[in-house]
């Protein structure tokens, strides 16, 4: 599943990442490459997706949370 | 001379080290040949005279972005003599993958632990011996922020030059090894081998490796230069097949090689983490943006409150010295043209200039704390959506809707922008939003003459700004924000901090008489040419300079409906909008002030009459709409110079708008003509 589809409050693992390498190089140097726990703050629909993840918080658009592959755990 | 190269993340106190550590011995200038700002200053300890160069904040050694491009090549060409990476302690996990992204260059380094007091409010326990014994390099666990703790620091940096210390990327590489499937750790032996022959200056070979794997373009150009068209065709080969999983590799070592040392070093204790409830607002889709307005419109009317008493003394002050220097002047037996001349340039430029910098202090206030405190960040993260549309990061809401207060001070707001196209295209933008001052000299110049139609203005206006965003951002939008360069709104939310008051003021301070010099020297020489062409001597405008220029130029301006009176009365808007309805009064209501471009007088009670008579409707509406879009104001001019330290840039923007107002006011004009 992608990380828009988690819902608040669910722990999740990074597994995998799709997209161009700078988007890929973005992500990983904010804190999330694959297998790095995180925990869903807010997903109400529309806005972006903030997470939790490496004692950070970080806001992701809708668009590129579609592009970031998650497993529930 | 020794050169120190800051290196961090975005958030993680490097400009709070930078500013502490060189003080006002500062320089801000250009990369050479790149639009980004470079930040060097200098200090000295004991015998020895240190440079400082704060390098653009980047999450990593990538080269994404024309600002990362200069972190990486600096630091890959070895040009410091020490390289002092700074992390953030609370945020330690995430923030050392800079460090572990800059492992495998040979270059002498220290670390520096920031805002440990954070970190330890959050029940972290960081062991710095352990951490240092680990990486075999000088580590220093430190606040920036407390000004008593810089002796530890210099102590650091004391053994870091001694005894010169690096990081080898080979435990990076041991991790990539074990995660990797045996055709991955294949492919890793056989790209070492296809770049055995190149040229690795202080770079290790796996450190080239992996940023081949992260097809990262500056390593991809420079190894495809030196090897050749055939090898270069089969690493291509091997990276097309990686695809993106190199990258995904290489990141993941990064992150093992850091809990690695962590693991021993560092223990916090488990805390639920969850959203704060101000967060909850502050980051609603809706409520969110009603918390931002409110936030912004209280910390701007403060503002005004520092600000409007600065203004009225200094124009106060003014109104006193003026008689003085013509006394003065008077004594001396000099002509009344000088004391014209220190009057109106001198004194008024100097009380226009202190007069302003109320609103450039309050701005740069008002957004240091909303970026020390963390607060910013939100208010990013509600407005991005609007602003991404015209290819803007959310942080350019804050200084865009400040622009309604005073342009020239939003100018300089615009330093929370990181990257200087953003900056750019920020002060592009803002040169459209009209401040208190323009929004008056339109509605009442459409009230003068459309009487209760007036309102109708203000919404054409406002229709009109945002059309000219939109016309700036197909202008302006794809040279300064390239669109291979911009990524969708990841970033972070960096938590809560105390405003360190005593540091913002300082930088603050310093900034402002930074930014008074360079403005000081651009009001003074515009206040001069103004000066000269409007010089009279009996004050009467027909035998001034300016008026033999406009009455032989009127044939061309009347193409925009502009006779030599308000043809005028434009320029004066260039030097301030005021100027422009004082202007008006000499030349319409013959009102018994001298005639000058930049004086302050009051517009005549009769000046509205006195216009209905004389101007017709299709020149009233022309200038009206040549106003709207007319240059800010000489303090902008001056703030504009001195943020992109570029004089290209400031008549380039200014040409611009010139071609926006005239031809509108053209365009309104000549429709007015046939329609009414």
């Amino acid at each position: 599943m992608c990380l828009s589809e988690m819902k608040e409050n669910q722990k999740g693992l990074i597994q995998k990442i799709n997209g161009d390498s700078r988007f890929v190089s973005r992500v990983v140097s904010m804190g999330l490459p694959p297998s790095s726990p995180f925990l869903v703050l807010q997903n109400d629909g529309r806005s972006p997706v903030l997470l939790y993840s490496h004692d950070t918080m970080i806001a992701i658009n809708r668009k590129e949370c579609m592009q970031i592959e998650v497993e529930m755990a | 001379m020794r050169t120190i190269a800051l290196l961090g993340q975005p958030n993680s106190g490097k400009s709070t080290l930078f500013n502490a550590l060189t003080g006002s011995h500062q320089h801000v200038g250009n990369w050479p040949g790149k639009t980004v700002e470079r930040a060097e200053g200098f200090f000295t300890q004991g015998e020895e005279l240190y440079r400082v160069v704060d390098l653009p904040g980047s999450y990593g050694l990538t080269a994404n972005s024309a600002e990362e491009m200069v972190t990486r090549t600096y630091i890959e060409r070895g040009y410091a003599d020490l390289v002092c990476i700074i992390v953030d302690a609370a945020q330690l996990e995430r923030s050392l993958y800079m460090l572990a992204d800059f492992a495998g260059v040979k270059s002498p380094v220290m670390l520096v632990l920031n805002m440990m007091d954070v970190a330890e409010q959050q029940g972290k326990k960081i062991d710095i011996q352990k951490i240092e014994n680990l990486l075999k390099i000088p580590v220093l666990g430190f606040i920036a922020s407390d000004l008593n703790g810089y002796p530890k620091f210099f102590k650091t940096l004391e053994r870091a030059i001694e005894k010169p210390a690096m990081i080898s990327s080979s435990r990076i590489r041991k991790f990539v090894e074990e995660n990797a499937d045996a055709k991955n750790v294949s492919v890793i032996e056989k790209l070492e081998s296809l770049i055995e022959n190149l040229k690795l200056g202080i770079r290790e070979k796996f450190w080239m490796v992996s940023k081949l794997l992260e097809n990262d373009s500056l390593v991809c150009f420079e190894v495809r230069n030196a090897v050749g068209e055939k090898r270069w065709s089969e690493i291509q080969r091997i990276l097309d097949e990686m695809g993106t999983d190199g990258g995904l590799l290489t990141g993941e070592a990064k992150y093992r090689f850091v809990s690695e040392i962590l693991r021993d070093a560092s223990s916090s204790c488990e805390k639920a983490m969850s959203l704060s409830r101000f967060d909850k607002i502050a980051t609603h889709r809706i409520w969110g943006k009603f918390v931002a307005f409110f936030i912004l419109v209280i910390t701007l009317a403060v503002s005004m409150m520092i600000a409007v008493p600065i203004i009225a003394s200094c124009f106060g002050l003014q109104s006193v010295a003026e008689p003085l220097v013509v006394k003065m002047c008077e004594s001396f037996g000099w002509w009344p043209s000088v004391a014209s001349f220190i009057n109106s340039v001198i004194v008024g430029g100097l009380a226009v200039t202190v007069a302003m910098m109320g609103f450039v202090f309050a701005i740069l206030v008002t957004f240091g704390l909303m970026e020390d405190t963390g607060y910013l960040a939100r208010s990013s993260y509600v407005f991005d959506s609007w602003l991404s549309r015209l290819g803007l990061h959310g942080k350019a809401f804050m200084p865009l809707f400040s622009g309604l207060a005073c342009t020239g001070g939003a100018v300089c707001g615009t330093r929370v922008l990181d990257t200087r196209g953003q900056r750019l295209f920020a002060m592009v933008l803002l040169w459209s939003i009209p401040c208190g001052a323009k929004v008056s000299v339109v509605l009442f110049l459409a009230s003068v003459f459309f009487g209760s139609a007036a309102p109708l203005f203000g919404v054409i206006y406002v229709a009109m700004i945002f059309a000219s965003f939109w016309l700036s951002s197909k202008l302006f939008g794809n040279k300064l924000m390239p669109v291979n360069e911009r990524v969708g709104m990841i970033m972070e939310l960096p938590p809560y901090h105390k405003p360190h008051w005593k540091i913002l003021m300082k930088t603050v301070g310093r900034n402002v008489w930074a930014i008074f010099k360079k403005a000081i020297a651009v009001i003074w020489l515009v206040s001069l040419i103004f000066w000269l062409v409007s010089y009279s001597k009996d004050g009467n405008v027909e035998h001034s300079v300016l008026y033999t220029i406009g009455n032989a130029i009127e044939p061309f301006t009347q193409i925009f409906g502009m006779r030599w009176q308000l043809f005028i009365s434009y320029i004066g808007g260039i030097f301030s909008k005021e100027a422009s309805l004082g202007v008006m009064s000499v030349v319409f209501a013959s009102t018994n002030d001298a005639f000058s471009l930049i004086s302050r007088n009051e517009a005549g009670a009769n000046l509205g009459e006195m216009m209905r008579a004389v101007v017709s409707l299709p020149e009233a509406l022309a200038f009206i709409f040549a106003s709207m879009f007319n240059v800010p104001c000489v303090l902008t001019m001056g703030t504009t110079y001195r943020e992109t330290h570029s004089f290209k840039w400031l008549l380039a923007i200014a040409g611009y708008y010139f071609a926006i107002s005239l031809g509108l006011a053209f365009v309104v004009y000549h429709v007015a003509l046939w329609v009414l």
